[in-house]
């Protein structure tokens, strides 16, 4: 009420403010929070100071202001002020952004006129036995607030229509999965998978972990479904050459290879055309044990079940095209070309067999009966090459006593591969328990570092293949090599510390599970992110487990990491539900806070392509924000050497009037400029002030999307207008929200001190720290020291002074 | 004392001189199971790579593996973690002999660097017969073998010496060990 009563009340001061003054009149909120606030500050000083302020024509200190009465406070001064823009010096942004942009916009002003001064997570609640102090760095962060506030710009989110069809890559069993859950729910799907069959890995698989179910019986039916499917676009033999656009309109090219038989006229019938081809050569669906023609189908269940003609292989004898009764074979068939544009992508590329012959002291290549694991599944197989015998391959014989490696190409730095392949201890468990339920006579050892079988229902199946009476002994085998014809194993049993040497019939390598070389073309096109290992990279390892980094592109499988079946299926119904949520409105709102290009001043350098970690950014005579990708990060800003790109919410001149605001009074030694990252640095502030962890008020904090929006002239300007240090704080390395941010501030603050030590300035000035928003008291810790490293240093200047002779 | 880190001085020494990878040791053996020597050590690599980890200094200092590597290096090729087992080795000689330890393996390895140190090469008979001096007891032992490598003229009777023994000498004090 006593607010209501003194807002009615327009003193001619007020009056001139608002209709002489300025013509972009503000006003300034600051917040007692309670105690929170005023309890530390002098709410009194900082109200009369931000009156002050140029361009201010009002300026309030409100007990609670994102209270209803808060609110109903500011809108009613929109309205009797004329205001056209807000500062409120309040709690963090992160907090309350959004409840004061609803609140502004209620009144007639556009969200984004709105700037928020965080003198409560990083003012009152970490300076609380310093109030003087505080209320002057309040003070400063009002100033710094008011200042952009000025130079706010209204801005409109837009939206645009989609295509709400999907692309799946990759028809294992995660895009079969993804495939189907999207076109169930209506939404039309095209998948497209590189070989003449769809069905991937699992497909070629006997019994499956950890319940020895048939693997072909549980997926030939989802095969079928997608081949059926009226939503689904089945594109097979097929692979992508070109992707071009965003998140809501990729498109994308490729071409369908020829298989050289007609799709529709074909019956499967194989025995005819197989029948009579002279080629024979090794089966890659039996991987390299058993022969197919040059005319095959892959597998007795692919799907579709379509003869296809290997180009290399065929001599061209034509005697197909004689032996088919439905006149299928065609030789002219020529390659096509496609186009398609989609809203999502979903990579579901899978991985590729760790290439055994690279251990060379297994002998794999040069020992007969040195097999991998996947050639004993083919085995195993009832359909496979030796009808379900295991067998020697150098005497065709059963085999009567098998050893099983493990981490055969997983775990193994001699190879480039440190990551475990996770499936492999359980496929071995099951692969013994098979043998040895056929063929209880076999003596069967699996030699191993560790087992790893943490699933549902996993160490019970560990249990059972002990029961069963597998060995296992705990050894790396060192080398298997061959005398008289037998395979012998070299290994120390671990266990009981004894040097062996063992005589097997059959030795299986477990081998690991690499990244697809075949992805590397997508993920290329893509602009997808590997990690060290090579897989492709999620966009958070924890939080966002199907998203990659690029907007609109999920990834289901094992594409970004080896996992078993049921972890595959699961991912890809999550990337079908991630793309529907994306798509389901037929349209996508867009945050105003992108980059935009002035293409008069660009010089069509292309660093900027080179920093963007969304490939939103493509220099095109001149260069060209796509705003469908930009996520706003602003490295393209600050990379930028003729400063002609702009972030629509963090300008050049926005940051540099907060810079020139917080440099104005130097009201304290040292004097720290400090730019934070909005998603860990700023929150690790705010978390220091949550858990009231005191550290000292010399930081003038200015909030960034990201360390890599930091332009080193933004550095150099706080240090000439008297800064006495300059803080720049980024997600911790490899964890930045934008990929590679922080690498490329920590790039150019490396740059820049090298500059400044040869101006002569301490580069010591400059201190570029990684938290995460955990890390408040890191963060706190960051403040203290370099406050004292500042110290030790003196103002800035100090160095310059001493520098010269007689001063 | 921690009862699993045992002697942590040792155990940073060993690190400092083996490279800090040495602690993603898994155990797996593949070191000692590719050992030409493991058959003939009292405790395998793999077990000298445990207790340097667990400090347990006299163990390992004790073990006649120290002085039976012959530095063939096939460990440190397949070692799965990068670790290198036969430079681990070296550092545990290293500490061995700074401490002014003796051991009668470390015997026969001295007069044998010794050797080399003057001659530029090993004289086996030479080698033999200082060696018996030294340890009667082990060299007997050993005996039997020279006695039938003797005929097949793998065993040298002269006393030989390279051209450029100053050189080697100057190899020698490069790294401390003159």
């Amino acid at each position: 009420m006593i607010l209501k009563e003194k807002a009615n009340h327009i003193s001619f001061k007020d009056w001139m403010r608002i209709h002489v003054q300025s013509p972009m009149p503000i006003g300034v909120y600051v917040c007692h929070c309670g105690l929170n606030i005023a309890g530390v500050l002098n709410m009194d000083e900082l109200k009369s100071f931000s009156e002050k302020l140029p361009d201010v024509v009002i300026a309030r200190d409100l007990p609670f202001s994102c209270s209803d009465i808060g609110q109903e406070q500011i809108q009613k001064d929109v309205a009797d002020f004329k205001l056209d823009r807000v500062v409120v010096a309040a709690c963090s942004p992160r907090l309350h952004e959004p409840t004061f942009r609803r609140a502004i916009t209620k009144a007639g002003l556009n969200p984004y006129m709105l700037e928020m001064a965080n003198i409560r997570e990083q003012c009152s609640w970490v300076h609380m036995d310093q109030p003087a102090m505080a209320t002057q760095k309040a003070k400063d962060l009002i100033r710094m607030a008011v200042a952009k506030a000025a130079l706010l710009q209204p801005l409109e989110s837009a939206t645009i229509p989609v295509s709400r069809d999907v692309l799946v890559v990759g028809g294992g069993v995660a895009g079969i999965q993804a495939a189907l859950d999207l076109a169930d729910s209506g939404q039309h799907v095209y998948l497209v998978e590189r070989r003449p069959t769809i069905g991937g890995y699992m497909a070629l698989l006997t019994d499956v972990f950890p319940t020895n179910d048939c693997s072909i019986c549980v997926l030939a039916p989802k095969m079928s479904d997608v081949y059926n499917h009226p939503l689904i676009t089945l594109m097979i033999y097929s692979e992508i050459l070109g992707v071009e656009g965003s998140v809501g309109n990729f498109r994308v090219s490729g071409v369908k290879k020829a298989r050289f038989v007609d799709l529709k006229k074909c019956k499967g019938c194989i025995n005819e055309c197989a029948g009579v081809c002279p080629v024979e050569v090794p089966s890659e669906y039996n991987f390299g044990i058993g022969k197919r023609k040059a005319i095959y189908v892959p597998f007795p269940q692919a799907v579709p079940q379509v003869a296809c003609v290997d180009p290399q292989a065929c001599i061209g004898c034509a005697r197909c095209i004689e032996a088919c009764p439905a006149d299928a074979v065609n030789f002219e068939e020529k390659q096509e070309e496609f186009k398609l544009t989609v809203g999502a992508i979903i990579v579901a590329t899978g991985w590729q067999p760790f290439d055994a012959t690279r251990k060379e002291e297994y002998g794999f290549g040069r020992h007969r009966d040195v097999i991998t694991s996947l050639q004993l599944e083919r085995m195993l197989n009832a359909a496979g090459p030796t009808r379900g015998e295991v067998v020697r391959p150098s005497t065709g014989e059963i085999a009567g006593s098998i050893a099983f490696l493990q981490c055969v190409g997983s775990r193994d730095a001699t190879v480039g591969n440190i990551y475990c392949s996770r499936i492999c201890c359980m496929a071995s468990l099951k692969n013994a328990q098979l043998v040895k339920e056929k063929y209880p006579d076999t003596e069967i050892t699996i030699h191993y570092i560790d087992i790893r079988a943490g699933g549902e229902g996993y160490e019970e199946f560990y249990l059972r293949a002990q029961k069963l009476g597998i060995n296992f002994v705990r050894a790396r085998v060192s080398e298997i090599d061959e005398e008289d014809g037998s395979l012998y194993l070299n290994f120390e049993d671990t266990l009981s510390s004894s040097f062996r040497r063992v005589k097997y019939d059959l030795a299986v390598l477990s081998i690991g599970l690499e990244p697809d070389k075949n992805a590397e073309v997508l993920g290329n096109l893509l602009g997808l992110s590997r990690r060290t290992d090579g897989f492709f990279e999620i966009a958070h390892p924890k939080m966002r487990p199907v998203e990659a980094h690029i907007d609109g592109v999920f990834i289901a499988g094992c594409a970004s990491g080896p996992k078993e079946i049921q972890t595959s299926i699961a991912q890809g119904s999550a990337a079908a539900a991630k793309a529907m949520r994306l798509l389901s409105k037929g349209e996508i709102e867009l945050e105003p806070t992108s980059a935009y290009v002035d293409r008069d001043l660009c010089t069509q350098c292309k660093l900027c392509e080179d920093v963007c970690p969304k490939r939103a950014i493509s220099v095109k005579s001149p260069a060209l924000v796509d705003e469908a990708a930009c996520k706003g990060c602003g490295s393209c800003a600050a990379a930028c050497p003729v400063d002609a790109i702009q972030m629509r919410l963090f300008s050049d001149q926005q940051i540099l009037a907060q810079i020139r605001a917080a440099t104005e009074e130097k009201s304290e030694f040292p004097l720290i400029v400090a730019f934070l990252c909005n998603w860990c640095s700023y929150g690790a502030a705010d978390l220091a002030g949550t858990s009231r962890i005191q550290y000292p008020t010399n930081a003038r904090n200015i909030r960034v999307m990201c360390a890599g929006r930091v332009d080193p002239s933004f550095i150099l300007e706080a240090l000439q207008r008297g800064a006495d240090g300059v803080l720049v704080a980024g997600c911790r390395l490899g964890e930045c929200h934008y990929v590679k941010g922080n690498y490329q501030a920590l790039q150019r603050v490396e740059v820049l001190k090298g500059v400044l030590e040869k101006i002569g300035i301490n580069p010591g000035r400059v201190k570029i720290v990684w938290c995460a928003a955990s890390e408040g008291d890191i963060f706190a810790k960051d403040i203290k020291q370099f406050v004292q490293e500042l110290k030790e240093m003196g103002p800035i200047g100090t160095e310059l002074k001493e520098a010269l002779p007689g001063a | 004392m921690s009862p699993v880190k045992g002697d942590a001085k040792f155990t940073n020494e060993v690190l400092r001189l083996a490279g800090l990878e040495v602690r993603t040791c898994i155990q797996c053996g593949t070191c000692s199971a590719a050992c030409p020597t493991a058959h003939l050590m009292d405790n395998s690599i793999r077990r000298l790579v445990k207790f340097s980890l667990e400090g347990r200094k006299e163990e390992a200092l004790a073990s006649s593996s120290v002085w039976l590597c012959t530095s063939c290096l096939l460990c440190t090729v397949r070692c799965p973690r990068g670790i290198r087992p036969k430079v681990l080795v070296g550092a545990l000689r290293d500490i061995f002999e700074r401490e002014g330890r003796k051991d009668k393996d470390q015997a026969y390895e001295d007069l044998f660097m010794r050797q080399i140190m003057d001659l530029g090469r090993i004289s086996e008979a030479l080698l033999s017969a200082e060696y018996l001096l030294a340890d009667p007891a082990s060299a007997v032992q050993t005996m039997e073998m020279g006695l039938e490598l003797l005929p097949k003229g793998k065993i040298t009777v002269q006393k030989d010496r390279i051209k450029g023994t100053d050189e080697v000498k100057s190899i020698f004090a490069e790294l401390g060990k003159g």
